[in-house]
């Protein structure tokens, strides 16, 4: 039995390790090369990246939040079965299916100047004056993506969360229903405490996402104006390839910095997160 | 007042699906319209349409071989994925199969969900570049495939964790091999999930723009969203050819989503992604 359940799991650990284990192998030797050197520039003098750590961290908490408000109302509506709601919740998923790069230019003539569908609705009900080059402001630049990434992906958010919401047994609502409860009362105290672990999920899940940000800056503004929209990762490339420092090692010590971070304050989201629950319960 | 509140919040919904359908659709009729219709006014409608622009797309603009470029490189990733996706989570998902250093291991997946792929990519780059890997369809496969394993991984986890053992002793009882329980029986009962992971995966690799940037260098091997990307490139922007473009690019997932939509959702409801 032990010998038939090595050999069952042997080949499937060895597919599984060899797929896994090759992406990093490289890795490993690369940074022995590199030293301490970079790492004390990257966080002390390099003022680029200090931005680009600002600008993710931003982008990262403000869109897991508004993704996951936006998704959750529209889930509780699609819930509830109101007229239409097949048809919602297709039409809703497809922002999702598009490539960055289908999105970034669909939006770069959202945003344009002068013929974007933006601007033209502003200056259509009045408001010309408050028509701008949304992606070259620098001040425009940053929310304007994130109004991009909240566009995209809150259709996804919507149906995870629905599958979660069909997963609390009916009982519980119609019994709340037959108490007198109103609408507001069953979504606040029945069915978001319930979902809440999915809500956790997926939060940690887009405040990640948006930490390996990269295509839809690539393809929209590349950093620009004046590094308002640089990411890390955006930067890491541009010193890779498009500097053309030749140097490798120092875009890596910044990747590496970077996931040291980015984990930090995965776990760290993921305590608060969790024990906010235990205290609720 | 009932009736009032229906209509209210329809009218919401039915803005926010203007929103969120409005950019797609202004796309789809800027495909059809010539450049120079599309300069004259941006807000025009087709008339009369262009088809004959998706004929030029596929003829002089070459989106023949990135059509199939796409189509071979996703599936062939989603076939490695799923299967060594499937097999890996049944081992960590199975009480049976509690090796030592499982859960430590299981870890170490769960935070390279969490790797930036700038991190690898450098690497990648390199170790590719050794092996001639650069530009090659198999090249991007192994690493669409191995990028997306953690997290199928993770999702198929939690869904094998929940089949009743009283299922797997029932069929050992009746003489079948490790191999046959995963096949024939758990297999079949967590459909639902693989599927799901099924059409995620496609979405991602089908869309995948970060690894191919920097991976695929060559124009003939270039996959749709590159191609995208390339057309904007371009000094002069073709606004009506990249709308054909972007079109081509996403239509083929938009019908598989609209039909698959309910086995998706099924699939999550059954438990895919409560983790």
């Amino acid at each position: 039995m032990a010998l038939y359940g090595a050999f069952f799991l042997y080949p499937v650990l060895m597919t599984f390790y060899n797929s896994f284990h090759t992406l990093r192998a490289d890795f490993g030797f690369k940074t022995e090369f590199v030293g301490f050197a970079n790492f004390a520039e990257i966080l002390g003098e390099d003022v680029i990246f200090h931005r680009a750590v600002l600008n993710t961290l931003t982008w990262g908490v403000a869109a897991a939040l508004l993704e996951i408000l936006l998704g959750l109302a529209l889930a509780v509506f699609l819930y509830f079965r109101v007229p239409l709601h097949r048809f919602f919740r297709v039409l809703w998923f497809t922002p999702v299916l598009m490539s960055y790069p289908v999105v970034g230019i669909i939006w770069l003539w959202y945003f344009n100047y002068d013929w974007g569908a933006i601007n033209s609705l502003l200056r259509l009900v009045g408001l010309g004056a408050m028509a701008q080059s949304w992606l070259s402001t620098p001040a425009t630049a940053l929310p304007s993506l994130i109004v991009v990434t909240t566009w995209m992906w809150t259709g996804f958010n919507m149906v995870v969360l629905l599958a979660a919401l069909h997963a609390i047994p009916q009982e519980y609502v119609d019994g709340a229903r037959v108490d007198g409860a109103g609408f507001r009362q069953v979504v606040l105290s029945i069915l978001v405490p319930l979902a809440r672990p999915t809500i956790v999920n997926l939060m940690i899940l887009s405040f990640i996402g948006k930490m390996k940000q990269f295509a839809l800056v690539w393809v929209m503004t590349r950093g620009g104006p004046l590094w308002a929209t640089e990411t890390v990762a955006t930067y890491v490339v541009k010193r890779a390839f498009h500097w053309r420092t030749f140097d490798l090692g120092y875009p890596s010590a910044i990747a590496v910095i970077w996931f040291v971070i980015v984990l930090a304050l995965s776990l760290l989201l993921t305590r608060m997160l969790q024990r906010r629950e235990l205290i609720q319960y | 007042m009932r009736g009032f509140r229906l209509g209210l919040v329809l009218t919401l919904l039915l803005l926010y699906t203007a929103w969120a359908v409005g950019p797609y659709l202004w796309t789809a009729v800027m495909s059809l319209r010539t450049t120079e219709e599309i300069l004259r006014n941006h807000y025009g409608l087709p008339l009369p349409p262009h088809w004959e622009k998706f004929v030029e797309a596929w003829t002089r603009f070459g989106f023949d071989a990135y059509l199939r470029n796409s189509v071979v490189v996703t599936l062939g990733s989603i076939v490695i994925v799923t299967i060594t996706g499937a097999m890996a989570a049944y081992a960590f998902g199975r009480p049976r199969y509690a090796f030592r250093g499982r859960e430590p291991l299981f870890v170490l997946i769960f935070l390279s969900i969490m790797f930036p792929p700038q991190i690898m990519l450098l690497a990648l780059f390199q170790l590719l570049a050794k092996y001639g890997l650069i530009n090659s369809r198999l090249g991007l496969i192994l690493v669409y495939a191995a990028a997306e394993l953690p997290f199928t991984v993770y999702l198929l986890r939690a869904f094998f964790a929940q089949i009743p053992v009283e299922i797997e002793d029932a069929a050992r009882v009746d003489g079948c091999s490790h191999w046959t329980v995963f096949w024939r029986i758990m297999t079949p009962i967590a459909w639902p999930a693989i599927t799901t992971t099924i059409i995620l995966n496609f979405i991602l690799f089908w869309n995948e723009f970060t690894y191919a940037v920097v991976l695929i260098t060559e124009q003939k091997s270039r996959t749709l969203p590159l191609a995208v990307m390339f057309l904007l490139g371009e000094t002069f922007v073709d606004v009506g050819m990249l709308a054909t473009g972007m079109m081509i690019s996403t239509l083929p997932v938009i019908v598989l989503y609209v039909f698959l939509s309910e086995w998706f959702v099924k699939g999550m409801t059954m438990g895919a992604m409560k983790g």
